[in-house]
């Protein structure tokens, strides 16, 4: 096991660095860039947009922007004799904006030795900061809704199975046809408007809290309401997807040589499923574990927008708008690093919960 | 006797608790915001639109504006370091004095210094700065005394006081010593001193911002600040912010989507909200390019010699193809179009002056609309159908002044794509023009993407806003001259240069004795002459609209000022 999961981590590197470059060079080919969206206004000169420019260094040549990205800046332009003006440079010009004064020195050390960069909006500040205070948030709507699907999917497609063709089985199964053609923002939308302020009145409307002057948002479990609506919006594919997959791999299961034995047995119905067919059933659902974490992501970018959910879904798509390279592309990179860990973790599940499987 | 003290005791104690029942209302506004989430607070380094409204309410402006007539007063006003000005006979000096009853809330007093620091910074160039125009436009401020200070300038500028009023007060005694660190400053995420009717409470990224009532507030109208705390939601999905604000979760929003506006209306009409309207100061406009687009070239060189930047095939130059540009005005009906891109939320323009500036002039119609004559000015000015019984067909040119012989009446009209209004006006403006034979492909390009394909003065004609500054400032010198007619950084971007409007414009900002009729009769000839030359189509004001839950007493905004009087509201339980 240790060897496989080494070896898998080993296999990422390759991976994410090739995820880095292909984002990275997809990002700098779209057409606009932060300088027109900082400096849209007419009190501001041409000279100075071009002086921004060369500040955020958005107008070098690709190899040069992905290698401060990668590698940092602060070996490109640097102070040799300690005057605090930078002196020498390999690769970028000293004085890149041409105003006769060379630029600072650089002081990125590039991700590969732990800085992401500074944001371009934010006030400057660095992307990971930025993006761990949104974190929090999207953890807890994420595992919300993962917890919520499975528990509730799982026992669904199981009962659904046992009880196949019965008015059970078809009902979960119309309702999870329509869970999974309700697109995010039209079930969010018209979930507000149902069970919110201009509806029954039974759920807030949006935020992770409520209104709080100092001191945060309270416990999570003073302020589960919040949580109720965005998890249903993101937990209502997964509820779909999961008790379809294990009504299909229970029913699949019941049809096995050790089923029929252990009915032959004389063992009862609820035995049989209970504890020779799910233990098997459940094996398909381990390798949804992968694509459910990338589900989460891709889900809450929507959701959060909906009910104003501070996460990190609604950063990435302002970072994108704002073309704030350095923000999205972490964003990216963690997103990238969850998803390999997120199918990493389906391997090995898969592995305890099927003794066949053996990790090589 | 101890009875009588012991009564006189209670009648004090009787008093005193209704005193301070009756001195605040209390309550917290809460103000939708579906801006960007604001990412830097310091008031030096960034004027997000958020970030701005939040430094309204925690900072001290250095002049007063009186909000009734959109006016900067030569006097005190709440929550204005200056107590008034005089100006030097030459024109060119302001001296101001500075009120000495203000303090931060840290305990320092409000002074010079802290106006001194604000020039002196903008001086430095340590940090790029949204004020940096101001070092262009104000000679030298000079501290007189610790609450006296002399602004001057090269030459007389009647916008002057306006630059002026860049200069706000700023906490110096916080600033560091090496100015380049001032984006790194915890102040620059949290405004721990200030001097306001609010001071800065609590930021929850992406989700909201708290101010708190200042006890210490000197200029509160009632004496003090009548509610509890001042807090603006971060509610991105505009959808959503209607409802919620319907629902009573939130006491106060502004520019709601058009489409959602009936709605409001409605609610209003049931006593359940507050609703105030009136002509903003955002606008929109569908520009031509007046230059060659194959060989975008600055207006003037280093030197200020003119470039030659040759003409549009179709649109010309500023001088060469006006009737063409009127013609293409006069087919589109843009009261229709305010109708159907703005459920006739907006305000028709007749030209470049909103109508809340002091210098607009109402008696300047708008360009009227008639297709028909719009279709025989075409013809006249030698564009013609290519099928003489089809109105519709293409227009070819057949000596016009601007293509050669047989050129298609063709081009490409952008917009941005997130903009449904802006993509309803050139849909609309397609169909127009259309009927008479003037064919435009219509393009829609992500925000960023359409910024840059701006600068870039490629674009053949596109649909985009401005919004104007409070208080107004009709100087035309950023629009429309070729001081910023430049090739990937331009506000001039389809290279208008009308040498008498130029010299009238400038005429207006600098006229000896600043006289208001004056420089309004100025200001209305340059208004007909932007109209005559059409290098926009002006189309309309978008309305600005305030409303508020009928639990706010208090609201009572003026245009562009919401909460000019937020210190007495309070909200109703």
């Amino acid at each position: 096991m240790t060897t496989f999961v080494i070896r898998r981590i080993l296999q990422a590197i390759p991976t994410l660095f090739g995820i880095s470059i292909l984002v990275y060079a997809i990002m700098l080919a779209t057409p606009g860039g932060p300088v027109a969206a900082l400096t849209f206004s007419p009190t501001v000169t041409p000279q100075e947009r071009a002086a921004l420019a060369a500040q955020l260094g958005v107008n070098d040549p690709f190899h040069i922007q992905y290698l401060r990205w990668l590698l940092g800046d602060d070996w490109m332009r640097f102070d040799s004799d300690g005057d605090g003006v930078a002196d020498t440079a390999y690769l970028i010009p000293l004085d890149a904006d041409g105003d006769g004064e060379p630029e600072p020195p650089g002081t990125r050390r590039g991700i590969l030795r732990g800085d992401f960069g500074s944001s371009f909006f934010h006030g400057k500040r660095h992307v990971i900061d930025v993006i761990f205070e949104r974190l929090g948030a999207t953890l807890e709507l994420g595992v919300a809704s993962l917890v919520v699907g499975l528990t509730i999917g799982i026992p669904v497609g199981v009962l659904a199975a046992v009880n196949r063709g019965g008015p059970f089985d078809n009902f979960t199964r119309i309702v999870s046809v329509i869970f999974n053609a309700f697109p995010v923002f039209w079930l969010g939308l018209i979930l507000l408007l149902i069970f919110g302020g201009t509806g029954l009145g039974l759920l807030p409307m949006g935020n992770r809290c409520g209104l709080v002057l100092v001191g945060g948002c309270p416990p999570l479990y003073e302020r589960l309401e919040y949580l109720v609506l965005p998890t249903f919006v993101i937990a209502a594919g997964f509820l779909a997807v999961y008790s379809r997959f294990m009504r299909a791999s229970v029913l699949d299961v019941g049809t096995q040589d050790y089923i029929r034995t252990a009915r032959a047995k004389g063992l009862s119905g609820r035995m049989v499923w209970f504890r020779h067919g799910l233990r098997n059933a459940l094996i398909p659902i381990a390798t949804l574990l992968g694509p459910s974490v990338t589900g989460v992501l891709s889900g809450a970018v929507v959701t959060e927008n909906i009910f104003s959910w501070p996460g990190v879904g609604r950063l990435a798509v302002s970072s994108l708008q704002q073309r704030d390279y350095p923000t999205v592309m972490a964003i990216v990179m963690l997103a990238s690093i969850t998803t390999i860990i997120g199918y990493l973790l389906s391997d090995i599940l898969y592995a305890l919960i099927d003794p066949r499987i053996r990790l090589r | 006797m101890k009875t009588a003290l012991r009564l006189t005791l209670v009648l004090f104690v009787l008093c005193l608790s209704s005193l301070s029942a009756m001195a605040q209302e209390g309550g917290i506004v809460v103000r939708g915001n579906a801006g960007a989430d604001p990412t830097a607070f310091d008031p030096l380094l960034t004027n997000e639109t958020v970030t701005s409204d939040i430094q309204a309410l925690i900072f001290p402006d250095l002049l007063s504006v009186d909000p009734a007539t959109a006016s900067i007063v030569n006097g005190p006003g709440p929550n204005a370091l200056a107590s008034g000005w005089e100006l030097s006979e030459d024109g060119l000096t302001y001296t101001f004095s500075l009120r000495d009853d203000l303090y931060w809330t840290d305990g320092e007093q409000i002074d010079a210094d802290d106006v001194m620091f604000v020039w002196d910074f903008i001086q430095s160039g340590a940090v790029p700065t949204h004020l940096s125009f101001v070092a262009d436009e104000i000679a030298n401020v000079e501290k007189i005394d610790n609450f006296t200070i002399a602004v001057s300038f090269d030459e007389v500028d009647c916008d002057a006081i306006l630059s002026i009023g860049a200069l706000e007060p700023y906490p110096s005694h916080i600033a560091p010593e090496d100015l380049t660190t001032m984006p790194d400053q915890e102040f620059n995420q949290n405004l721990y001193v200030s001097s306001g009717p609010y001071t800065f409470g609590e930021v929850r990224p992406a989700e909201s911002i708290s101010l708190l009532a200042n006890p210490d507030y000197v200029d509160a109208e009632l004496g003090y600040v009548n509610n509890d705390a001042f807090v603006l939601l971060n509610v991105p999905d505009l959808t959503v912010m209607v409802e919620r604000f319907l629902a009573g979760e939130l006491s106060i929003i502004s520019g709601p989507q058009e489409a959602r506006r009936a709605e409001i209306y409605a609610a209003e009409d049931e006593g359940r909200v507050q609703i105030y309207t009136y002509p903003g100061n955002s606008w929109d406009y569908l520009a031509f390019n007046l230059a060659d687009p194959s060989n975008p070239q600055n207006a003037v060189d280093e030197d200020g010699n003119a470039i030659d930047q040759g003409m549009h095939p179709v649109f010309g130059s500023t001088e060469v193809g006006r009737d063409v540009r009127r013609a293409l005005n006069m087919a589109l009906d843009v009261d229709d179009i305010i109708e159907r891109a703005t459920f006739g939320e907006g305000t028709r323009m007749a030209s470049h002056l909103v109508p809340a500036s002091w210098a607009f002039d109402p008696t300047i119609e708008p360009v009227p609309s008639d297709p028909a004559a719009a279709a025989q000015m075409l013809t006249d000015a030698g564009w013609v159908n290519s099928d003489p019984d089809d109105p519709s067909s293409v227009r070819v040119c057949q000596g016009c002044a601007t293509a050669e012989d047989g050129t298609e009446m063709r081009f490409v009209l952008n917009t941005n794509e997130e903009n449904a209004r802006r993509t309803a006006i050139i849909t609309i403006a397609q169909e127009s023009w259309d009927k008479i034979g003037v064919k435009a492909e219509i393009q829609t390009l992500e925000w960023g993407s359409y910024l840059e394909k701006l600068f870039t003065q490629t674009l053949d004609a596109y649909v985009i806003g401005w919004r104007n500054g409070y208080p107004d400032r009709p100087d035309a010198t950023q629009l429309f001259t070729p001081a910023s007619d430049v090739v990937g950084g331009c506000s001039n971007c389809m290279s208008y240069n009308n040498p008498e409007f130029t010299a009238i414009n400038e005429q207006a900002r600098t006229l000896p004795g600043c006289s208001i009729d004056e420089r309004k009769a100025l200001y209305a000839e340059a208004q007909r002459i932007i109209q005559a030359d059409t290098p926009y189509i002006f189309m309309f004001v978008r309305n600005g609209f305030y409303a508020a839950g009928s639990e706010v007493n208090g609201f009572d905004p003026f245009p562009s000022q919401l909460l000019w009087n937020v210190d007495t509201w309070s909200i109703s339980q």
